[in-house]
């Protein structure tokens, strides 16, 4: 199993702008874990520097307890986890060949890559769209076919960067319940949400971003657990 | 007027009569250019990849040298040529010069900056979350610059085309370094030279319609095939 991995002293700056300030981050093996924040506070920029798509400026990367420089750490990264951008960008080709791209790309033989891909189509209940430039699909239905896409190559971590923006509520039911899926088979999870609530009973940990500072909510004791609810309540409310 | 006219109706004539000199002349023309189209688009693809996604020293300079070679002549890299492969030259012990070899490149060096050029605005305006996504799937350096450019293929292919097109109907280079040499070096472009300094209007207006016919096709094909992807 895939051990912790840490962020210290994470800086990115933009020309003089502190972007991000970080002075720890864990994305621990088989946890879920959410991060809240206004827009423009940080979340994608954090959550591209812990999926190795971004360089941060300071700071460093601890895999088993080994700190790791930046250019090594980029690759253990980018081969451990695996980021859903916001809108999923879907290739120029079929549902089925966006769902076997991870596994193309790790010279599986093309036997088994067609009984994975036909088991994970069905798993993200995208059958009857096999065919079907993925390009052309709703919000919902890409949003589904890069779950799928991500979770056939077994990533280490997956982190999900506001998985449920300008989506319907029948797509977002149906986000919730694959993402929950996932939890349940034990991948370990990052997910970035204004949208809290529906991910309150699966999370590990509740971080909450504020102009590029992280804070963790403890939502083991009860006084936090109140202050967690009341972090939740407050979207809730500025969202409605 | 009526002399234009007869001159193309005398044109469709030697078109269709399958005049062997004429239709050698066109065999000799794509050959060439067709082999150098096929052998600089690789590395033209390459550094224009490089060039767009690349974060390296020079490279503003790099890239304002390629839009400044888009206006160079063609009968000045054909001079350049001339000068490396003539037997004085650094490269006359080859005898090349007035050789197809010699035209493929001279009409390569055309080509490159077009296609390097061309190609780079089209992935400069690429999405990033393309390359992204292809790296966050587990896809290596090459893999993942493969799959930005089949994502932007139809952008990259109308960069060939527009080099290919520029090529096939340039004259300087070839008839400076192929010579225009009958059955070894004539192409269209130097043969409708060589035709409306004679006076024979009708060769040169047949094989000017060739190359008309030619650019037609092309752009018809790069437009079906676009049309294709959005009404899938």
């Amino acid at each position: 199993m895939t051990g912790s991995i840490s962020f210290e002293n994470i800086e990115k700056i933009y020309g003089d702008r502190v972007l991000l300030s970080v002075d720890s981050f864990t994305m621990a093996p088989g946890e879920c874990a959410l991060i809240s924040g206004d827009n423009g506070s940080g979340k994608t920029t954090l959550l591209k520097i812990a999926s190795g798509l971004l360089k941060p400026e300071k700071g460093i990367v601890i895999k088993n307890q080994i700190s790791l420089p930046w250019a090594k750490a980029k690759s253990r990264l980018q081969r451990l986890v695996v980021y859903l951008h916001q809108t999923p960008y879907m290739f120029d080709k079929s549902v089925y060949d966006n769902i076997a791209y991870g596994l193309r790309t790790a010279k599986i033989p093309k036997a088994q890559i067609d009984e994975h891909v036909w088991r994970s189509l069905h798993w993200g209940r995208l059958d009857h769209l096999t065919h079907r430039n993925a390009k052309l699909l709703s919000g919902g239905e890409k949003q589904r076919v890069a779950l799928t896409r991500a979770r056939i190559i077994k990533p280490g971590f997956l982190i999900l960067d506001e998985p449920t923006a300008s989506m319907d509520r029948r797509s977002r039911q149906q986000t919730y319940q694959l993402v929950r899926q996932l939890q349940q088979e034990g991948m370990s999870i990052v997910v970035s949400t204004h949208d809290i609530e529906p991910f309150f009973d699966i999370i590990d940990h509740h971080y909450y971003l504020e102009a590029g500072h992280l804070h963790e909510i403890d939502i083991r004791s009860r006084s936090q657990r109140k202050k967690h609810k009341t972090v939740v309540t407050t979207f809730q409310r500025r969202e409605n | 007027m009526q002399d234009l006219f007869a001159a193309i109706r005398e044109a469709l004539v030697l078109l269709f009569s399958a005049n062997p000199e004429l239709w050698e002349i066109i065999g000799i023309s794509f050959s060439v250019s067709l082999q150098a189209i096929i052998y600089i688009t690789p590395v033209s693809l390459l550094f224009a990849f490089l060039l767009a996604y690349g974060r390296f020293k020079g490279q503003r300079f790099l890239i304002s040298t390629m839009h400044t070679l888009l206006a160079v002549p063609a009968v000045v890299v054909g001079l350049t040529v001339y000068i490396f492969l003539s037997r004085n030259g650094p490269l006359g012990d080859l005898r090349l010069l007035f050789t197809q070899t010699a035209m493929i490149i001279g009409q390569m060096i055309l080509a490159f900056p077009i296609v390097v050029a061309m190609s780079h605005s089209v992935l400069r305006i690429s999405d990033r979350v393309i390359w992204e996504t292809a790296k966050t799937l587990g896809a290596s350096h090459p893999k993942a610059m493969l799959t930005v450019m089949h994502e932007v293929r139809f952008g990259l292919f109308a960069a060939i085309v527009a080099a290919f097109s520029r090529i096939i109907a340039e004259v300087g280079s070839s008839m400076m370094v192929g010579g225009n040499i009958l059955h070894h070096t004539r192409n269209i472009p130097t043969a409708i030279a060589m035709e409306t300094s004679k006076g024979e209007f009708a060769q040169g207006i047949a094989l000017g319609l060739v190359l008309l016919v030619l650019a037609l096709g092309l752009n018809l094909l790069l437009g079906s095939a676009r049309y294709r992807l959005e009404t899938a």
